[in-house]
C-alpha cells in the first residue's frame, strides 16, 4: 500500500507540462485527481519517477454552455459536474453519471479528464460521452487535434491519447432527452453495468437514438443494433423499448470477475439500456 | 443428572458485563498487549501450489533495515511432530523444500519495526521448482479416498436400494456449496515472549490449552513452561479453534532470538494460514410412498482435504438423525487437492450438510404436491432413525408449528411464481436445522472474597458468546448473589482447564463446571454468608457418553425472499427461527448468537465463496471486498423464538449449544424460498443472480 518513490513537479503551464513530458518521457506520468493513479500506484501497478501535477494549470477547469451545447475542461471534478445547472439542463446524462461516481472524496478531487484519460472499462463518463457524441480536444507540443469520443475509448485501460499529450477540454452538443442509469459495484460504485441513452424524440415516439455500454466489455460502446430497434418506438411504450434493448451487449465479449459473471453482465445491459431509454424518454 | 430450575437470574435477559470493556476500546485483543521492545514478524507464502523451493535469495531482504533474522526451512530449527488435534495441520512449517498448496509460509521475516519487516518480505525472492497440482477436487471426484473425521464417514441403516426400487417418487440431485472462509473481523494473531526459559503467548485463540499443548510439544519444551493467554477473541468461527503454523512461528522465533515477536496476521495472509470450509459436492436420493412418506434416504457427499493431512466435512450427517425412514445410507468421501486443509467453520457438517439435504426434501415435496412443512411433519423422528435410540430431549413439533404460525407460513401459495408485488417475486420457504451436540470435559474454581466479591476461574474463551456474562449468571444463582458481584477470569492457561470454544460447547460445559463449583462453595460456607479470608471450591463437568441416547439441538427455519423479476436479485426480508436448544440461560446473548448464526446462513445461501483459480491454485480475492460477506443492509428482520426446555441428560444446567445451530437450514429455507419465488431451482450455492437469469 506503499508506492514506490517519485518525484513531483506543478507546471504553471501546458507549456511547462509538456517540456516536463518530453524530458522525462515514459518515466512521467500526468496526475489530475489521482483517484485512479494513486491506487494504482500504492498497489505499484504504477512505478512512475515522477508526477507532472497538471491541477494547478489555468483554464482547464471551466464548465461554459455555449451555442453548440457544452465545453467543458478537462480538470472539471465529478462534484462540480453534478452540482452545475447548466450540465443538469444541457446534458442531464452527464450529470447523472457525475452524481454517481464512487464517494464525495472521490468527487471532489476526481476529475473528468482524468476519468476518460484512465480508460477503466468500468468507468461511467465513456457511456456517455459516446451516447452524447462528445469531441474530445487533444493538445501536444506540436499542435491540437480533437477526436470523437467513437475514436477515442480503444480498450481495457487504452484510449487514443499519447504518452505525450494531454486531454483538455471536452465538447458536447446539447442533449436535454439523456440519461444514465447503473448496476453500481456495492463496494467501489464502479459501473457494473452502466448504460447512457440520448434521444431524439418526434412526438411521442423516438425519431432516433444513441445508447452506450460502459462496465460490460473491454472498453465502452455502442449498442448500434439497439439505436436501430429504437427508431420509430412509442417512448412511452415500456414494452415495446424492453424488446427494443434486448441485444444490449450482441457480439460483446462480456468480462467476467469475481462479482458477476459475463452472462449476468450481458442480461443486465438490456435491462439497464431499457431503463436508460425509458429515463431519457420522459426527460 | 439434576438441573438449575427457577432462579433469579438464569433466564433473564442480561446484557454483556464485558460490553463496555469492548465499545469503550479497553478490552485486550491478543495483538493489542503492551510488549516491551518487540520485533515484529511477516510471513512470506509461496506463490506456487505445487513443487519445492529451489533456492532463495535473500542478499536483499538481509541487509534492509531493522531486519533480525529471516527464517526459511534451512536455517529454522526442527520441530517435533504431532496430531491433528490440536494441530489444524500436521505438516509442519518450515521443515522442508516441499510446497503443497499457494500461500503455504515459505518464509518468516523478524525486524525491528512492522514497516521494516513487510519491506524486506517483499525483497525475498524464492525460485521454485513448480510441481504437477492438483487444485479442483470435482474434476477428480473417482480419486476420493477414506478419510478419519470426528464422526463416521458411513452409515447405513435397512436397504436403500429396496427402498428406493419400492418408491412412488423419487428424487435423485446434485448439489454444491462453494469454499469459504471465517474472516473473523480480528484476523489471527500471536504474540511470543520468550523470557528465561519460559514461553507466554498471548494469542488470538478458541482453545488456550489445546495451543498450549501443541506448541511445547513440537517445540520439545516441558508443558509447564507455557503459558497461553486469550483474553478477547474478535470471532473465531472456528478458525482459531485448532493451532495453526503461524502460532508454532511466532514461539520459535521468540525463542530463537531471546526477544518478544509480535506476528499479527494480515487478512490476506488469513486465506491460507489457517484452515477454510470446504466446498462440497452432494448427491441426495430420496424415495417415497404417494403420500409422502420416506422409504429412503441417501446422501453422499465428496469434499477436499490437503496433500499431506486429512480433514473430513461429513456433510451426509442431516440424514442419519433428521427424519423418520426404514433405510438410510450416508457417505462422506475426500478428494486430496494441493490446498490447505480445511478445518471446521460455523456451522460445520451438518451446516454444509443441511444445504443440500433440506432443499433436496423440498424438492421432494414439490414432486409430491405435498406442503414442505407437512411434509417434515409426516416423516417426523421420534428417535433417532439411525441407532434406534431416543433423543435426550426433542420438541421439534413445537419449533415447527410456534415458527409456522409467527411466520405466517398459511399465506404461502403453493404454487411457486404466484406471489408478487409489482415487480418483486416473493418467495416462503422452509428448512429443518439439527446440530450434534458436542461437550468438554471442564474444570472451574470460584472464590467468595471477604466482602462478597466473587471471582470465578476457568480456561474456558469468550469468542463472542457471551461466556463473560453467562458463567457469572450462573454462579450468581448458584449462590444466590446479584451477578455484579461476580467477576470472571477466563482465557488462561494458567486457570483451570475447561477445553475448546468449539463444537458449540463452551456455556454447557464451562457452564456446568462452575455450577459444581458454586455447590461445592455452598457446601463449604455451610450455611454462613460472608468470609473473613478468601474461601475457594473446584468443580468439575466430566461428561457421561451414553449409547442409550441421541444427543441433538433442533430449530424449524422459515424465510422469506425478495426476488428482483429484472435484476434479478434474492434479498431476504424476514427469517423467523424458533429452536429446540436445551435451557437458555441469557436469552439476550442467545438470539444474539442465533442472529449472528442466520446472518451467516444468508452468506452461504447468497453471497459467500473464495474464487479459486483452477490454475495457480490461488484464492482471486484474499480480501473482504471479494469475499463477501452479509452487511448490515442485507440482514433485515430476524425472529428467534427458543422453546422453553431444560435437557437433563445433557449438562448440569439443562443447556445445551446454540453457537452453530443458528447457521443451519438457513441457506436451506432461502434457497427454497427462492425456488417458491422463481421457479428456478438452483442448485448451486451461493445462489447468484446470475443463477436466476
Ligand atoms: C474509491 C473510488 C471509487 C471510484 N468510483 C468510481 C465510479 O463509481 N465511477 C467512475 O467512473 N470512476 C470511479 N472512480 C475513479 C474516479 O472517477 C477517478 O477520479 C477518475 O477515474 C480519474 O480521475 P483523476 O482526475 O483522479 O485522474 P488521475 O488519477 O490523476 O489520473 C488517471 C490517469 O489519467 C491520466 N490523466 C489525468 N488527467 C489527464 C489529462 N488531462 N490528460 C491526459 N492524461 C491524464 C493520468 O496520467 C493517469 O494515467 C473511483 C475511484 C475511487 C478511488
Amino acid at each position: 500500500m506503499i508506492p514506490s518513490a517519485f518525484d513531483y513537479a506543478r507546471p504553471e503551464n501546458l507549456q511547462d507540462a509538456f517540456a516536463l513530458l518530453a524530458e522525462h518521457g515514459d518515466e512521467a506520468k500526468l496526475i489530475a485527481g489521482g483517484h485512479s493513479l494513486l491506487p494504482m500506484m500504492k498497489l505499484r501497478l504504477a512505478t512512475p519517477s515522477i508526477l507532472i501535477d497538471i491541477s494547478r494549470i489555468d483554464g482547464l477547469a471551466g464548465i461554459d454552455a455555449t451555442r453548440d451545447g457544452l465545453k467543458l475542461g478537462a480538470l472539471v471534478t465529478h462534484a462540480a459536474l453534478a452540482a452545475s445547472e447548466q450540465v443538469r439542463k444541457l446534458a442531464p446524462a452527464l450529470a447523472d453519471a457525475a452524481a454517481q461516481i464512487g464517494d464525495t472524496q472521490v468527487r471532489n478531487r476526481g476529475t473528468l479528464g482524468g476519468a476518460c484519460a484512465h480508460g477503466d472499462p468500468a468507468a461511467d463518463y465513456p457511456a456517455v460521452l459516446l451516447a452524447l457524441g462528445a469531441r474530445l480536444r487533444i493538445a501536444k507540443k506540436g499542435g491540437e487535434t480533437v477526436k470523437e469520443a467513437d475514436d477515442f475509448f480503444r480498450g481495457m485501460f487504452e484510449t487514443a491519447l499519447e504518452g505525450d499529450a494531454i486531454l483538455t477540454e471536452i465538447a458536447l452538443g446539447p442533449a436535454p432527452h439523456s440519461a444514465y442509469v447503473k448496476f453500481p459495484h456495492p463496494a467501489s460504485h464502479y459501473a457494473v453495468v452502466g448504460v447512457a441513452a440520448k434521444l431524439e424524440l418526434q412526438g411521442a415516439k423516438i425519431a432516433s437514438a444513441r445508447v452506450a455500454i460502459t462496465g460490460v466489455g473491454d472498453s465502452a460502446f455502442r449498442a448500434k443494433s439497439v439505436e436501430k430497434a429504437l427508431s420509430g418506438v412509442d417512448a412511452g411504450d415500456a414494452a415495446a423499448i424492453r424488446s427494443a434493448c434486448i441485444d444490449a451487449a450482441a457480439g460483446i465479449e462480456a468480462r467476467s470477475d469475481v462479482f458477476a459473471s459475463g452472462s449476468y453482465r450481458a442480461a443486465m445491459a438490456a435491462v439497464y439500456a431499457a431503463r436508460a431509454v425509458t429515463a431519457a424518454a420522459i426527460r | 443428572m439434576t438441573a438449575v430450575v427457577g432462579r433469579a437470574v438464569v433466564g433473564t435477559p442480561t446484557s454483556r458485563l464485558d460490553g463496555r470493556e469492548k465499545v469503550s476500546g479497553e478490552a485486550r485483543y491478543a495483538a493489542d498487549w503492551p510488549f516491551e521492545n518487540p520485533l515484529y514478524g511477516v510471513l512470506v507464502q509461496s506463490s506456487i501450489p505445487s513443487g519445492r523451493i529451489d533456492s532463495f535469495d535473500l542478499a536483499a531482504a538481509e541487509s534492509a533495515p531493522g531486519v533480525a533474522r529471516i527464517f526459511t526451512h534451512l536455517n529454522a530449527p526442527r520441530l517435533v511432530p504431532m496430531d491433528s488435534p490440536p494441530l489444524g495441520q500436521t505438516f509442519l512449517p518450515l521443515q522442508s523444500d516441499r510446497i503443497d498448496y499457494e500461500g503455504q509460509h515459505v518464509a518468516l521475516v523478524i525486524a525491528e519495526t512492522l514497516e521494516q519487516a513487510q519491506h524486506a518480505a517483499r525483497l525475498v525472492r524464492v525460485v521454485y521448482e513448480r510441481g504437477p497440482a492438483r487444485i479442483d477436487f470435482r474434476a477428480h471426484l473417482t480419486d476420493e479416498i477414506e478419510v478419519q473425521g470426528f464422526f463416521p464417514a458411513d452409515t447405513s441403516t435397512g436397504d436403500v436400494s429396496a427402498g428406493l426400487g419400492g418408491a412412488d417418487v423419487k428424487i435423485d440431485v446434485t448439489y454444491r456449496t462453494a469454499d469459504r472462509h471465517h474472516v473473523p473481523i480480528e484476523p489471527s494473531a500471536t504474540l511470543a515472549d520468550w523470557r528465561d526459559g519460559k514461553l507466554t503467548l498471548y494469542d488470538a485463540a478458541q482453545w488456550v490449552h489445546g495451543v498450549r499443548i501443541a506448541v511445547a510439544h513440537v517445540l520439545g519444551i516441558p508443558l509447564d513452561d507455557v503459558r497461553v493467554i486469550s483474553k478477547f477473541v474478535g470471532g473465531g468461527f472456528g478458525c482459531k479453534g485448532f493451532v495453526w503454523p503461524h502460532q508454532i512461528l511466532a514461539a520459535m522465533a521468540s525463542r530463537e532470538l531471546g526477544r518478544p515477536v509480535k506476528l499479527v496476521l494480515s487478512r490476506a495472509h488469513t486465506f491460507t494460514a489457517h484452515g477454510y470450509q470446504t466446498a462440497s459436492e452432494q448427491r441426495v436420493v430420496l424415495g417415497a410412498t404417494r403420500d409422502g412418506r420416506f422409504v429412503a434416504i441417501r446422501h453422499h457427499s465428496w469434499t477436499p482435504t490437503a496433500i499431506s493431512d486429512d480433514y473430513l466435512e461429513t456433510c451426509a450427517t442431516p440424514a442419519r438423525a433428521s427424519y423418520a425412514s426404514g433405510a438410510i445410507e450416508t457417505r462422506n468421501r475426500a478428494v486430496r487437492v494441493n490446498r490447505g486443509v480445511p478445518t471446521p467453520m460455523r456451522a460445520p457438517h451438518e451446516g454444509v450438510g443441511a444445504v443440500a439435504f433440506e432443499c433436496a426434501l423440498d424438492e421432494l415435496a414439490y414432486a409430491l404436491g405435498v406442503d414442505p412443512l407437512e411434509m417434515r411433519l409426516r416423516n417426523y423422528a421420534e428417535r433417532d432413525p439411525t441407532t434406534g435410540t431416543p433423543f435426550s430431549q426433542k420438541n421439534l413439533r413445537e419449533c415447527y408449528r410456534i415458527g409456522a404460525e409467527r411466520f405466517g407460513w398459511a399465506r404461502r401459495s403453493p404454487v411457486p411464481g404466484t406471489m408478487r408485488d409489482g415487480d418483486t417475486l416473493i418467495g416462503y420457504g422452509m428448512a429443518g436445522a439439527v446440530m450434534f451436540t458436542v461437550r468438554m470435559p471442564s474444570t472451574a474454581r470460584i472464590t467468595l472474597h471477604p466482602g462478597g466479591d466473587v471471582v470465578i476461574e476457568t480456561a474456558t474463551q469468550d469468542i463472542g458468546g457471551g461466556q463473560y456474562t453467562i458463567l457469572p449468571m450462573i454462579a450468581a444463582d448458584a449462590l444466590g448473589v446479584p451477578v455484579e458481584r461476580v467477576r470472571i477470569v477466563l482465557g488462561d492457561t494458567a486457570l483451570p482447564d475447561a477445553g475448546g470454544t468449539f463444537g458449540s460447547s463452551s456455556t454447557m460445559s464451562a457452564g456446568s463446571a462452575v455450577f459444581t463449583a458454586a455447590q461445592e462453595l455452598k457446601r463449604l460456607l455451610g450455611g454462613r454468608r460472608s468470609v473473613s479470608q478468601p474461601l475457594t471450591a473446584e468443580g468439575k463437568f466430566q461428561p457421561e457418553h451414553s449409547d442409550a441416547l441421541s444427543m441433538f439441538t433442533f430449530g424449524a427455519v422459515f424465510a422469506e425472499v425478495h426476488v428482483d423479476r429484472d435484476l434479478p436479485t434474492p434479498r431476504v426480508a424476514r427469517i423467523t427461527g424458533v429452536y429446540s436448544a436445551g435451557r437458555i440461560i441469557n436469552p439476550k446473548t442467545a438470539r444474539s448468537q442465533i442472529i449472528g448464526g442466520m446472518t451467516w446462513g444468508i452468506g452461504q445461501a447468497l453471497l459467500e465463496a473464495s474464487e479459486l483459480d483452477l490454475g495457480l491454485g490461488r484464492y482471486l480475492s484474499k480480501n473482504l471486498a471479494g469475499y463477501v460477506v452479509p452487511a448490515c443492509a442485507d440482514v433485515r428482520e430476524l425472529d428467534v423464538t427458543f422453546i422453553e426446555e431444560v435437557d437433563e441428560h445433557a449438562s448440569l444446567l439443562g443447556a445445551k449449544g446454540i453457537g452453530e445451530l443458528g447457521a443451519v437450514g438457513v441457506a436451506a429455507a432461502i434457497g427454497n424460498a427462492i425456488y417458491h419465488a422463481t421457479g428456478t431451482r438452483v442448485r448451486d450455492f451461493p445462489i447468484r443472480p446470475e443463477r436466476l437469469l
